[in-house]
């Protein structure tokens, strides 16, 4: 019995470092869902799952499980801000010193997008509905670019509103003399422009710095945006506002196909709301 | 004093024509209104100006220079025409979409009233004629719009 004992802990012992080695990387980035850090922006992948960027980093939550994801190489003043999704499912990433990057799913790696940029300092960026090589990208010091071939070549198409942009969105909303329209979250509220770049107007008169702007790509005249923490929604794609009431300041907006609306919040949550009106946690 | 005389008498028929095609030439191109001299654009683009004046001066301008107020809603909640020189918009559309817009019409889709915002041509030009009104609004832009509108084109 005892040399039983004694070779199972013997095999055991072999083992477990074995193990250990295996399972450690997954186990220190597979995490709840849980962190308090406000979310800077949201998008869903492929897959339908939500990626969230916080200050502490980007992760992919399945099944309520969090897993982190690598950032783009980058200056340690670089600061990423924005997340989008292509209509090919590709997943972007843009901020001011890190530039507009595309994560490669099989090579899993960042792609870098800025070799026709101008400079780094994308405040904002979006990618078409419905053309998956189409990118818009908004720089500081610069005003709108558009790339037709997925960021090779980027070109310089206006100087954007009035306004500097803070969020930015391609909707396939019908009524375009091209083909959908762009809405600009700025320093003073929703501007919208056809997607030909034709002329840049308030979409209606919701006044304030817009930090997030999604819309429904099932209904495209409903437009989500978020002023100083206040979720406003449009149903009429701009035209009209009214503020929408949430148990927590939000900070960051996403439409995924499993829940619909989903907003992050200052104290890291991810809340959607039920059919009642009330929200909920996403992952509960 | 009569101008031959003023020319001591040694200006020749030939050029005193010569002369006055030199002064009134000028004078003539001006008086037309815009960049396109009648005397140096091509045909079509003749064309196309007449056809804009009698078709589109009315709402965009004799210059194409569109409604004052433009960018914004009129009382009617409709918005109104837009500039066709270089400072509208014109020129970031294509050759297919400017003339789908010509003949179709278009309705902005945030106008109040259900009529069209750009009436249909399509019944009154000829493809050929809206083809040579698109033409002539290409003389209204700069050469860095027309590169870009020529692209957009492609």
């Amino acid at each position: 019995m005892s040399a039983i004992v004694y070779h199972l802990k013997s095999a055991l012992s072999r083992v477990f470092p074995v193990i250990l080695a295996v399972l450690m990387p997954v186990l220190v980035q597979a995490q709840p869902a849980v962190d308090t850090l406000p979310m800077k922006a949201l998008t869903t992948n492929s897959s339908g799952n939500l990626l969230v960027l916080r200050e502490s980093g980007l992760t992919v939550i399945e099944n309520g499980i969090a897993t982190g994801m690598s950032l783009p190489p980058s200056d340690s003043d670089a600061k990423p801000a924005s997340l989008a999704k292509g209509a090919d499912g590709s997943i972007y990433l843009a901020g001011p010193g890190l530039g507009v990057w595309r994560y490669d799913g099989a090579g899993e790696r960042w792609q870098s997008l800025n070799n026709t940029l101008p400079n780094l300092g994308v405040t904002a960026m979006a990618a078409h509905a419905t053309q998956p090589e189409t990118l818009y990208a908004y720089l500081e010091e610069g005003g709108m670019f558009r790339s037709r071939d997925g960021g090779a070549k980027w070109v310089k198409v206006d100087n954007g509103p009035e306004e500097p942009v803070q969020a930015f969105l391609h909707s396939d909303m019908p009524g375009s003399m091209e083909s959908g329209w762009l809405f600009a979250g700025t320093t003073r509220g929703v501007a919208r422009s056809m997607d030909c770049f034709c002329f840049w107007g308030d979409a209606g008169d919701l006044r304030g710095t817009v930090s997030a702007i999604s819309y429904d790509p099932a209904a495209p005249e409903n437009i989500y945006a978020v002023v100083e923490g206040q979720l406003h929604h449009s149903a009429d794609g701009g035209e009209t506002w009214i503020s929408l009431t949430v148990p927590q300041d939000v900070t960051a907006l996403a439409f995924s196909p499993v829940q619909g609306l989903v907003v992050g919040t200052a104290s890291g949550d991810l809340l959607a709301p039920s059919a009642d009106g009330k929200w909920s946690p996403v992952h509960d | 004093m009569p101008l031959v005389q003023m020319a001591n008498g040694r200006l020749s028929m030939t050029k005193l024509i010569g002369l006055l095609v030199l002064l009134v030439v000028p004078a003539l191109a001006g008086a037309s209104g815009g960049s396109v001299s009648a005397f140096s654009a091509p045909p079509e683009v003749a064309q196309g100006r007449q056809i804009y004046e009698q078709y589109c001066a009315a709402c965009h301008g004799g210059q194409g220079e569109g409604a004052t107020a433009w960018k914004k809603p009129d009382e009617k909640g409709e918005i109104p025409p837009p500039p066709h020189d270089e400072t509208g918009h014109t020129w970031r559309h294509n050759d297919g979409m400017l003339f789908k817009m010509i003949a179709e019409g278009w309705r902005h889709p945030f106008n109040k009233s259900d009529r069209l915002t750009m009436p249909a041509f399509g019944e009154s030009l000829s493809d050929q004629e809206i083809g040579a009104v698109i033409e002539y609004l290409k003389t209204l832009w700069t050469d860095e719009q027309l590169e870009y509108q020529a692209t957009e084109s492609q």
